[in-house]
Order: structure tokens, then sequence, then C-alpha cells
């Protein structure tokens, strides 16, 4: 059982449960959704407006289970996978974030407040906002 | 400046959620306080340090990026910023919507992160993962992906600085020094010299 921790569309966090099945890490197709953002449609894995194609449907999923390394791949994303530990992560590579970065539009993201709510960013549009970052340490 | 129609919401880089609890608690704030225990928003907003302040418009554009900037000037001697200077700056944005940036420096003064970086960030989320895990084992697999991350990273702040509370390391004792002695012999990458943009900042 691995947890994995993945930006989702709307830069919320999820640790979901995976499985890890003779060195792959398998997501539950029914987990996939909320876990990722992304959708599996016929046309291909889609996240808003955004599909990236699918030529070998099998290849990333067996109908059950998505294999979590084949999607990092397609849709340009970077899977870190530690076996002794079963844990991984998804993140975004750096040329995808340089260019995200580059847009100057401001990402959405979604994290719980001091109460343990879950505030988005995207809460407070429509008005000026000084995103200010600190830390304890 | 909130009555002006300024929205303030501060993020904390921090995986000990009962520090900033505990101090969040005891001030009177009148803006949200969200934590970011996995660097989300570093990730997002491409910081390397904290105090930053980033602003966005109505329109969801970033208008000033990430930029160090204290609310006083406790650490001036360090950082060489003046919170002055900022807190006029913002002051101009917010009552007479006046930039002193325009798009182009904006990107220009962006940190966008290399392969490096933002695997140093996956490590870190893997180690505060199985930190939370938590049996003695775990343990010590978070301690191997925090070394990781510092190894990938070994100029940015919220992952070598960060990670000290969490390998049980003084974030102002003799290992914090010597950090920031490789950092300033790096050519404080990162870092601009002060709000006034004197410099474009050193790639990580």
């Amino acid at each position: 059982m691995v947890a994995v921790l993945v930006v989702k569309a709307d830069g919320g966090v999820s640790s979901v449960d995976v499985f890890q099945r003779s060195g792959r890490v398998d997501l539950a197709s029914t987990d996939f959704e909320e876990a990722t953002g992304w959708v599996l449609k016929p046309e291909g894995l889609c996240k808003g407006d955004i599909c990236y194609p699918v030529r070998n449907v099998d290849e990333l999923s067996d109908g059950v289970n998505i294999d979590l390394a084949v999607f990092a791949k397609l849709t340009n994303q970077s899977l870190l996978f530690d076996r002794e530990y079963e844990v991984a992560a998804l993140g975004e590579l750096a040329p995808a974030r340089a260019k995200s970065m580059s847009t100057l539009n401001a990402p959405d993201f979604r994290l719980p407040d001091i109460h343990g709510k879950q505030v988005s960013f995207s809460d407070f549009n429509r008005r000026k906002r000084l995103l200010l970052a600190w830390s304890s340490w | 400046m909130q009555d002006s129609g300024l929205q303030i919401i501060a993020v904390a880089l921090d995986a000990d959620e009962k520090a900033v609890v505990e101090w969040a608690t005891k001030q009177t704030l009148t803006f949200p306080v969200l934590i970011d225990k996995f660097h989300i928003v570093a990730d997002l907003y491409g910081l390397v340090n904290v105090p930053a302040a980033i602003w966005i418009d109505e329109n969801d554009k970033i208008v000033r990026p990430a930029d160090g900037t204290p609310g006083s000037d406790l650490f001036r001697s360090f950082s060489h910023v003046d919170s002055e200077v900022h807190h006029n700056l913002l002051r101009s944005w917010v009552l007479d919507n006046s930039r002193d940036l325009d798009d182009a420096q904006v990107r220009d003064f962006q940190l966008p992160p290399t392969q490096d970086l933002q695997d140093a960030r996956l490590h870190r989320r893997i180690a505060i993962a199985l930190r939370e895990r938590g049996d003695a084992r775990d343990e010590i697999g978070s301690r191997k992906h925090l070394a990781r991350a510092e190894e990938l990273a070994p100029f940015d702040w919220t992952i070598r600085r960060g990670n000290m509370p969490l390998a049980g390391v003084d974030p102002f004792g003799d290992e914090f020094f010597k950090f920031v002695g490789e950092w300033s012999q790096a050519g404080r990458p990162g870092y601009k010299l002060g709000t006034g943009r004197e410099t474009k900042p050193k790639a990580i």
C-alpha cells in the first residue's frame, strides 16, 4: 500500500492508497478522477480543456487500475516512487512549471486553514490579493 | 490596506501544523492563514524562501513575483531588504493601481525551477508523508528523502532551512550558519538585492 500525493486540477493535494504490483504503482480507476483531477475519456486523458491522446489504453489501464508511471509519462508529469518505503509522489516537470509561471496566470490552490477548513485561493477572486508566505522555521 | 480592497492570504510553508496554529491563534488576524505542509505554493509560484510576498490583481494575474518581503527590519542586515520599500510599493499599487514592474520584468524576476529542484520538492513531499505515517522505520525513510532533497537543491531555503526542524537541527544553529556561508559563497542564488530590484536573481 502506497500513499500518493497529487497536485490536483484545483491545486489540492490528495494522499490516496495505491497498490504496488510487480514494480508498478497502480491506482484504482474509481479513485483516479478524485485523486488526480484527470479523467480517462475516449479522446484521451483530460483535465479541463486539455486532453492528451492515449495510443495504447491497455498499457495505461486494465479497466480496474491505472498505472501511475504510464499516466505520468502521458501527461508529462514526473513520478517519484520509493519501492522500499512504498510511497510515491507525482509532480510537475520543470519545463511545464516554467511555462505555466511565464503566463503570469496565478495558479489556484486549495489548502486547509488553521481551523482545518479547506480554503481555495479562487475563493478570493476579483480583488487584489497579497499572497504572503511565511513559516515557523 | 485591507480597507482599500486588498485581500491578504497568508500561507505557512510548514510541516509543523501545531506551531502554525499556536502562533496564529495568539494573534488577532483579519485574514486567512493556510497551512501548506507539502510546499505546494512554493512549487506553483516559485518560492525559495520566506517571508515572501506575491501580488495578484483582480484578473488573476501575477503583477509582482515572489520576493523576499519582511514585515519589519529585524533581519535587514542580512536580507538587504528595507521593509518600508515594499510597503510603499504595495500602497501605490492598491490605492493608485501603479506597478513598479511591467510584465516583462515580472517574468524576468521569476525563478523557474530546474528539474533538480522539482525532484527535490517531490523528495520532500515523500519525506513529509513518511513522517506522518509515522513508525520508527518510516522516520528513517523520511530522513533519507530530506537528505536527498537537500543534495538536489542545496541553495533553496524552503528545503535546506525548512528541513532543519524536521531533521532535529536548530534552524538558528551551526548548521544554519554553515549553509548561509555556502549560499553566500555561491552568490546568494535565488535572492535579489533588495525590493528595489537592482539585480536579476541568480538561478537556484
